[in-house]
């Protein structure tokens, strides 16, 4: 059953596998954030609706020049320490405020991300989301995301850290369902509404197989699922104990 | 939400002017639109909450009983403080009194000061011996620019409600109990405009102060005169640019005030 | 409270504002109100009204306060200067200090600090109006801030004012109440799923057999409290489905009050295209809503 819980809310008193965003304490599983309870027969985990970038490996950022210095580039990834770029990793120089696209290679136990593969982003328009709604963005295989970029004629990537990049196309109307999808990501349905309101706006939307769409509560939960694993690892050692 | 400033925004802003548009789509001449909660703090005087587009500032009036300057002895006095906190923006940390901090309440209070709008010689209670002194502070709760007309509409509007208390033979403060309002002859308001890829735009959001090369406010009354003015940041401005914001800033003013009036009665 | 007669709340069976005894006086809050802020909450409760916010968690500045272990939880507590009958100086007082201090070591506890080493998070809290139990209503609002931040936490943490006055254990006093000569102040804040005491001050001359039957009455009030928060917390979402309808109806406000926009645009006649060309079809698609209806 899903249910919205707080921190500290019991989320079973079974033992069960732990899963992201929970804790125990006397053998019963609680909530460590506001998020959705997911509970099956093996499995507790809490799916977060508020919060900062949990960086973590292999994540595509969106990040941002917030310092210059001798060596390289502070970057703001909108986690809660800054990563660097080597001067040597770019092939231009780079200003403070300059967009940069990247992909996480690693994250220490300080939980700082190292940043691959950087590349800086020109023009486009950047719609900021809360970060741990983003998977709401993509979608299972990238579903939504598809949905979106048909919708709009926008090139769009996804930045995990809750920056959307986008160029081209019609970015009014991608503001608006964007923030749309981040002030529902917690409901169902959403991938079949977004695309029923593109229908209605006469846009002609040809998405993958029919059986897929069809499919949609259960693509919902997996998208879900794939988030609350997500953290999983990240909680992993703290969430064993406590107290 | 967004407190890093992009690049991208500061150069689009920059190009959108340059083509006399904004990002959020108003005109450079135009307002956002504000929304006053008045009375909201029991133990103030006056109190006024607005929200400005996203801003928002709350102020209120305490009034004190305290001696009188020796070369105006049958004066009263105003003071005006600002605080940003340190809630309403990451850049905003907890401390003493900023440059920003002083220079906005400075401006918002010479607006008021300077236009007279407040008697001071009725602020007085007895010659020589004891005076009003009726304290404005304002906070910033939540930032996003143009953090002078917020605090001048909120400031005007707490003065306009607030209350004088009553005192007794001792003149000490009877508490909860009043003898009248606050007197005020006059409605200064200030109007703040920024310059933009060379571009004149009014209550600019903070990215738009980002992108701005310099700022001037002035402070305008409803019967035609300017009390105050203050040109900030590093750009400069020519007459022509001047006397265009002063024009502006009389019409804009007016308007203001005539929402800020509608607000007030409700 | 006028000089005049004392009262008895042992005789009277009712308190200086007409509440039971063990009553609270009412208590609201909203989250997420400050865009700018990672968690925000707005509280009143009864003539408090305090503001709290949450930055972080953010790199801890200046280095040397950066622990490498954990976060650090830095409490900042002011009020506003009109927010008590006689004007506050600005300046931070020693009581603004020494509050901030206790607040921030109440909320660490709950907090999973070892998470995020070496940074800061910042809890901003500002009483905005006041009349006894500020620190208590800061206290309540700054967890909930906390958990719209979506810091992972092990318990929210309420906390009331408990005590005595005029002869009679009470709940949450107000600023009469406070001024009893009889009064006994206790700012009291728990972990409400484990009961666990993360706030505890005292003033006034009380006993152990007093103490002994106040706790009971501050676990209850702060279990009140506790329902308030979560209450506010989960309003702002509901678990329904989405439809296509909830989707148009959001662009549609939005696209009203673009149309206002659009309008003074054309004025300008600067530019046609880029704001025209977006939103034919949803505009049509407005009109022919309404022509529906």
């Amino acid at each position: 059953m899903k249910r919205i819980v707080i921190p500290g809310e019991m989320v079973s008193d079974q033992r069960k596998r732990l899963g992201g965003n929970v804790f125990v304490s006397d053998g019963k599983i609680y909530s460590k954030v506001l998020g959705i309870s997911d509970e099956s027969d093996e499995k507790a985990s809490v799916i977060p609706l508020e919060g900062k970038y949990f960086p973590q490996a292999e994540d595509v950022v969106m990040g941002v020049v917030s310092r210059v210095v001798f060596a390289g580039y502070g970057i703001n990834i909108n986690s809660f320490t800054e990563s660097f770029i080597p001067r040597s990793a770019m092939r231009e120089d780079l200003r403070v405020g300059d967009l940069v696209s990247s992909k996480i290679s690693y994250v220490n136990e300080l939980r700082e991300a190292e940043l691959g593969f950087p590349r800086r982003m020109f023009g486009g328009d950047v719609i900021e989301v809360t970060p741990v709604r983003t998977p709401r963005l993509i979608g299972k295989n990238g579903s939504m995301l598809e949905l979106l970029k048909q919708g709009t004629g926008a090139d769009i990537i996804v930045g995990k850290n809750g920056r959307v990049w986008a160029r081209n196309g019609n970015l009014d109307l991608l503001r608006k369902v964007v923030m749309f999808i981040n002030d529902n990501s917690y409901k169902s349905n959403l991938t079949n509404s977004v695309e029923a309101f593109f229908k209605a706006e006469g846009i002609q939307i040809n998405i993958a197989p029919k059986g897929e769409k069809t499919n949609n509560a259960a693509e919902e939960s997996e998208v879900l699922e794939a988030n609350a694993e997500e953290s999983e690892v990240l909680g992993g050692a703290e969430s064993e104990e406590l107290n | 939400m967004r407190q890093t400033v992009l690049e991208n925004d500061v150069s689009k802003i920059t190009e959108l002017a340059k083509q006399g548009k904004r990002l959020d789509g108003r005109a450079l001449d135009e307002m956002r639109d504000f929304t006053l909660e008045l009375g909201l703090c029991e133990n103030a005087e006056g109190s006024a909450k607005i929200r400005l587009g996203q801003t928002e500032v709350l102020a209120g009036i305490k009034m004190g009983v305290d001696k009188p300057y020796p070369d105006s002895p049958d004066e009263g006095a105003i003071s005006v403080g600002a605080e940003l906190l340190p809630l309403a923006h990451s850049e905003y940390e907890a401390g003493p009194p900023s440059f920003d901090e002083i220079e906005v309440a400075r401006v918002v209070d010479r607006g008021i000061r300077e236009s007279k709008a407040i008697d001071f010689a009725s602020l007085c209670i007895k010659e020589g011996e004891a005076v009003w002194v009726a304290f404005m502070d304002f906070y910033a709760i939540n930032a996003d620019g143009n953090l002078f007309d917020a605090g001048s509409i909120a400031g005007l509007a707490s003065f306009l409600s607030a209350k004088v208390p009553k005192l007794n033979d001792k003149n000490k403060i009877i508490k909860h109990e009043y003898s009248g309002k606050l007197e005020m002859k006059r409605m200064p308001l200030l109007t703040t405009f920024v310059k933009v890829g060379g571009k004149i735009m009014v209550d600019p959001t903070y990215v738009e102060e980002k992108a701005a090369e310099a700022r001037f406010s002035v402070s305008t009354t409803e019967d035609g005169y300017m009390a105050a003015m203050q040109k900030g940041m590093g750009g400069s401005f020519n007459v022509e640019e001047v006397n265009y914001m002063i024009d502006k800033a009389f019409i804009i003013g007016a308007e203001t005030r005539k929402k800020l009036i509608k607000q007030m009665k409700q | 409270m006028t000089e005049e007669k004392i009262p008895d709340y042992k005789k009277d069976k009712k308190r200086v504002d007409g509440r039971k005894m063990d009553e609270l006086r009412p208590i609201s809050i909203k989250v997420g109100v400050l865009p700018n802020a990672d968690g925000s909450a707005y509280l009143e409760w009864g003539q408090n009204k305090v503001y709290a916010a949450v930055y972080g968690p953010r790199e801890a500045l200046p280095k040397h306060t950066q622990n490498p272990y954990k976060a650090v939880v830095k409490v900042t507590y002011r009020m506003a200067t009109f927010s008590v009958p006689e004007r506050k100086q600005p300046r931070p007082n020693r009581r603004d200090m020494e509050i901030s201090k206790v607040l921030g070591e109440a909320l660490t506890k709950v907090i999973f600090t070892e998470q995020f080493p070496n940074t800061e998070i910042g809890v901003y809290v500002e009483v905005v109006d006041s009349n006894a139990g500020s620190r208590v209503a800061c206290l309540t609002a700054a967890s909930c801030a906390l958990a719209n931040a979506g810091i992972p936490m092990k318990d929210l943490v309420a906390a009331t004012g408990i005590g005595k006055a005029f002869g009679e254990l009470i709940v949450d006093l107000n600023k009469d109440e406070e001024d009893a000569p009889d009064a006994v102040d206790i700012p009291f804040g728990i972990m409400p799923n484990s009961g666990e005491i993360v706030l505890l001050q005292m003033d006034g001359l009380l006993t152990k057999e007093e103490w002994a039957k106040l706790v009971p009455l501050g676990m209850k009030a702060c279990a009140d409290v506790y329902a308030v928060q979560k209450k506010a917390l989960q309003e702002k979402f509901s678990l329904s489905e989405v439809s296509e309808k909830n989707v148009e109806a959001v662009v549609e406000a939005k696209v009203k009050q673009e149309k206002a926009d659009t309008k003074t645009e054309k004025k300008d006649q600067a530019d046609k295209k880029s704001a025209g060309s977006v939103k034919p079809g949803v505009l049509q698609q407005v009109k022919a809503k309404k022509v529906r209806k």
